[in-house]
């Protein structure tokens, strides 16, 4: 396979990735497939797709003004790359957007409802004015051969100054605006990071990691493509970028210093080691590989010193929309598998749309050889099944749209259970079987009387834990003379509630069909019920977790009856339903095999009469069922709530 | 087990669901690309539209056009395919699961219906079967996985009818429940990879062969090439063909059949 192939295929997995965490965010929201919260709303979509994105499309304005600005004819053949790059990073930056809103549909707005006040304003209409003057900057290079748009290019090529004027401008605009956003939140920055200066940092930066990201591109795309690298030509841009670099680093301690916060930097904590990280990938590095002439002539420091640089930008702007800030205040925040597969599936997106237009459009001064479109090429055959792929053409959109779905079935797969994530389950709780119990105490020796006809008898429990009149008659008195009288009590009663004999199966399996709680801990905690601090069970010192924890029987005697063969592996108790199965048939199943009846412990043995199996089964199902069981009810309409 | 039950109806469902109807959307896909780029390549663009149209939805019932040559064997074969597509998607049991997952739901069949379709399937693919093992004929065009096909089609209906019928025991409901899951699992996820794919190609099959088989001239001969046959005709491969062409057919070049 060809490295474009190679990577295409590769993009075309993560894109796959992303589209199925895509519909399932799009279907059940952010709270069902993400870890943002109320508290944390803003994470690595925004710090990275959306401020990285808007940084990294810095190259578009840079290189256009160089050219027609500055008239710098030299650098015309990059001119459309870079403008391509900008123009697909905005795109991008929209869409990752659109990921993070929580009503994507009311995007538009902004353009009706005015904030002027707001920066998210500026932002909102930098980004739609831009992205509108790089579509019409980039209109030209695909219309190239269609006749009927002719004129509608002759006239954008008339606005060409115009409308770089513009991207400049607006440029300038929001890539600081995206720093005077974090204005408004001094209390939230770390104090190296906030600034008031954080416009114009953002600004510099940005045009630095434009001329250092039109470096980048052209390198990885001479790799891909063969090419040879224009290490020549980009040299000068090194040379302009560490100017551009020594200004951001002189500006940013220089604030520092002004605003007497320079301790900061010894201070040790993880931050100021954040910070020389950023700062040396972003700034440092770059600056010392480009001023030494050697290695800016050299293509591969060159294209490393560009690929530090571009990671250093992006670093810092996921630094400054939430990194830096893990703990101050708010709960732990650590994106989700979903937001980053979703973050890279956007770019990977966007570098295949790149790839794209630089195959089947003049972005380059000569298109390079499409590799899978190569006449001599020879046809590919399926390594296993020696079946033909086909002209590489072919065999490169079969494999492509292979790897995506693969992609896509995994990431269903690993989603979990979105909708169960976002409504919780309707919880079904359990009542005490009715029947007799005033016997128990008065002996268990004696035999079971029978009572009036539509009466329950002496001795028998009527197990209807939901209440929905379909249960089970436990002779219980019967079953007491079989298996031994008073040593019969353990098999069930296997635990009791703290100052209690024989509690009932209800006390503690408290749902139908859900664990429950069994060591109740917010009773424990809770000032209307035992009234405990925290540390009268957790160990101090550890984390509040099961691992650390008192036993109940440390102030509980007696939980345990003597003889009790369950045992309890942790604190949760398992749904009643499963209780139930779990101690009457395990005890019918043995029974059954010993005394070769094997009807007793077929499920009609309990669910007969008016609950037997088929008619179960048909109650469940109907659309009458009430919300006994784990069913997840459909979101109501909005004409129910109102 | 209900571990293991839990997974094959969770995580194994959704990725073996989600690579079935998406491998499908893709052959679709791949294949009206295909169709696309054969019709734009070749020289020839007369396509009989009315006759694959008439000829598709005709063969979408082909009881009416094989019921004069092999009645049974059409009857049969219909009902077979009619059953199994019906029975699962309409089946009050997987439509709860469905309506769990995500809250949607659709009208059930009948549950004495259901039973009753879900033996029908289980016999049918019985007796194609057996038509195909006697018949002499149809053993000798198949290969193998064409008997194993409808073993592994019958295992999820077998099981699944014995787990919702049979009044047995919880846990022998859960030991059928189990391979009922894994065989369903098993098949969906090779759906769009075998020759099951017949769901969504057949119905395209006409088209593909009134408009994709137009080669492109001298397409034969760079296969052969590329097979490293370069200097035989394509259209020659075998002695017995020789005697049936015309002499010096050889000389007018491999593609015009």
């Amino acid at each position: 396979m060809d490295r474009v192939v190679r990577l295409k295929l590769v993009l075309w997995v993560m894109v796959g990735l992303a589209a199925a965490i895509a519909t399932a965010r799009f279907a059940f929201g952010l709270g069902a497939t993400t870890h943002l919260s109320d508290a944390t709303p803003w994470g690595l979509w925004v710090g990275f797709d959306v401020m990285g994105g808007v940084a990294l499309a810095a190259g578009g304005f840079v290189v256009t003004a160089t050219v027609y600005i500055f008239k710098m004819e030299e650098y015309h053949s990059i001119v459309r790359p870079a403008v391509l790059t900008a123009f697909l990073g905005y795109v991008a930056v929209v869409v990752g957007l659109l990921f993070d809103l929580g009503l994507p549909w009311n995007i538009w707005h902004l353009t009706i409802y005015w904030n002027p006040r707001s920066p998210l304003f500026e932002v909102g209409w930098c980004v739609m004015l831009y992205l509108t003057v790089l579509m019409l900057e980039f209109f030209p290079v695909p219309t190239e051969g269609i006749s009927a748009l002719a004129s509608l290019r002759r006239f954008l090529l008339t606005l060409r100054i115009p409308l770089v004027i513009l991207g400049v401008a607006l440029s300038t605009l929001h890539q600081s605006s995206l720093g005077s956003l974090f204005l408004i939140m001094p209390y939230r920055l770390y104090p190296l990071w906030y600034s008031p200066l954080l416009p114009v940092l953002f600004f510099i930066s940005a045009v630095a990691l434009g001329l250092m990201m039109v470096i980048l591109e052209s390198h990885v795309t001479a790799y891909l493509y063969r090419r040879k690298p224009e290490t020549g030509l980009l040299a000068p841009l090194g040379a302009a970028t560490r100017w551009v670099l020594a200004v951001y680093v002189a500006a940013r301690f220089g604030d520092l210093a002004a605003r007497g916060q320079l301790h900061y930097l010894a201070s040790g904590a993880w931050q100021a080691k954040l910070f020389w990280l950023e700062l040396a990938l972003m700034a440092i590095l770059p600056l010392a590989l480009m001023s030494a002439t050697r290695f800016r002539r050299q293509a591969g420091w060159q294209g490393a010193a560009a690929a530090i640089g571009v990671a250093g930008v992006v670093l810092n702007r996921i630094d400054v929309g939430g990194l830096a800030d893990i703990g101050r205040g708010g709960p732990l925040y650590a994106p989700k598998w979903t937001e980053i597969a979703v973050s890279l599936g956007i770019v990977a997106a966007a570098t295949l749309a790149f790839l794209f237009m630089i195959e089947h459009f003049r972005v380059w001064e000569s298109r390079p050889a499409d590799p899978e479109a190569d006449p001599r090429k020879l046809p590919e055959f399926d390594k296993v099944g020696f079946t033909w792929l086909g002209t590489p053409a072919v065999a490169g959109r079969v494999k492509y749209s292979l790897g995506f779905v693969f992609a896509a079935g995994a990431g269903f797969a690993l989603l979990g259970s979105p909708l169960a994530a976002r409504q919780g389950s309707v919880p079904a709780p359990v009542h005490r079987a009715r029947g007799d119990a005033g016997y128990l105490r008065s002996g268990v020796s004696e035999a079971a009387s029978l009572g009036q006809p539509g009466e329950l008898p002496r001795g028998v429990l009527y197990i209807d834990g939901d209440l929905t009149r379909y249960g089970v008659t436990f002779y219980h008195q019967r079953e007491i003379e079989r298996n031994g009288r008073e040593k019969s009590c353990v098999l069930c009663h296997h635990m009791n509630m703290p100052h209690d004999q024989d509690s009932g199966c209800y006390a503690c399996h408290r749902d139908m069909y859900q664990k429950s709680d069994a060591s109740r801990h917010d009773w424990h905690a809770s000032p209307h019920g035992a009234n405990l601090a925290c540390v009268e069970c957790h160990e101090p010192g550890y984390a509040r977790t099961s691992a650390h924890v008192k036993p109940c029987a440390d102030c509980h005697k007696n939980l345990v009856p003597a003889g009790a063969t369950i045992e309890i592996p942790n604190y949760n108790a398992v749904s009643y339903v499963d209780a139930m199965h779990e101690v009457c048939n395990g005890c019918h199943v043995k029974v059954a095999a010993r005394e070769k009846k094997p009807e007793i412990a077929r499920c009609a043995e309990c669910h007969k009469g008016r609950l037997n199996f088929s008619d179960t089964r048909h109650y469940l199902y109907s659309p009458h069922a009430p919300a006994g069981r784990l069913v997840i009810l459909p979101p109501p309409k909005v004409s129910e709530v109102h | 087990m209900t571990a293991w039950i839990d997974f094959a109806r969770g995580p194994l469902f959704r990725l073996s669901f989600a690579l079935m109807a998406l491998g499908l959307l893709r052959i679709v896909l791949l294949t009206l690309a295909g169709v696309r780029e054969g019709y734009q390549n070749s020289s020839d663009k007369i396509v009989a539209w009315k006759e694959v149209r008439r000829q598709t939805l005709g063969w979408l019932f082909p009881m009416a056009r094989l019921w004069r040559q092999r009645p049974i064997y059409s009857l049969i074969s219909f009902l077979f395919h009619a059953g199994m597509i019906v029975t699962p998607l309409f089946l009050a049991s997987h439509i709860l699961l469905w309506r769990n997952a995500l809250g949607i739901g659709w009208a059930a069949l009948p549950r004495r219906l259901a039973n009753w379709l879900t033996l029908l399937v289980i016999f049918a693919g019985a007796g194609l079967f057996l038509g195909r093992l006697l018949s002499p004929a149809a053993r000798k065009i198949s290969k193998a996985q064409d008997f194993l096909w409808p073993l592994l089609i019958a295992a999820p209906f077998v099981t699944g009818y014995i787990a919702s019928n049979a009044i047995l025991s919880p846990r022998t409901y859960q030991e059928f429940l189990l391979v009922h899951l894994y065989a369903g699992d098993l098949i969906l996820l090779m759906i769009p990879f075998t020759k099951l794919a017949h769901c969504v190609l057949a119905p395209l099959s006409q088209l593909v062969t009134a408009v994709a088989w137009k080669f492109p001239a001298g397409a034969g001969d760079r296969v052969a090439e590329t097979l490293g046959f370069g200097d035989r005709p394509t259209w020659l491969p075998k002695a017995r063909l020789t005697a049936e062409l015309p002499e010096g057919a050889a000389g007018k070049g491999g593609s015009e059949r």
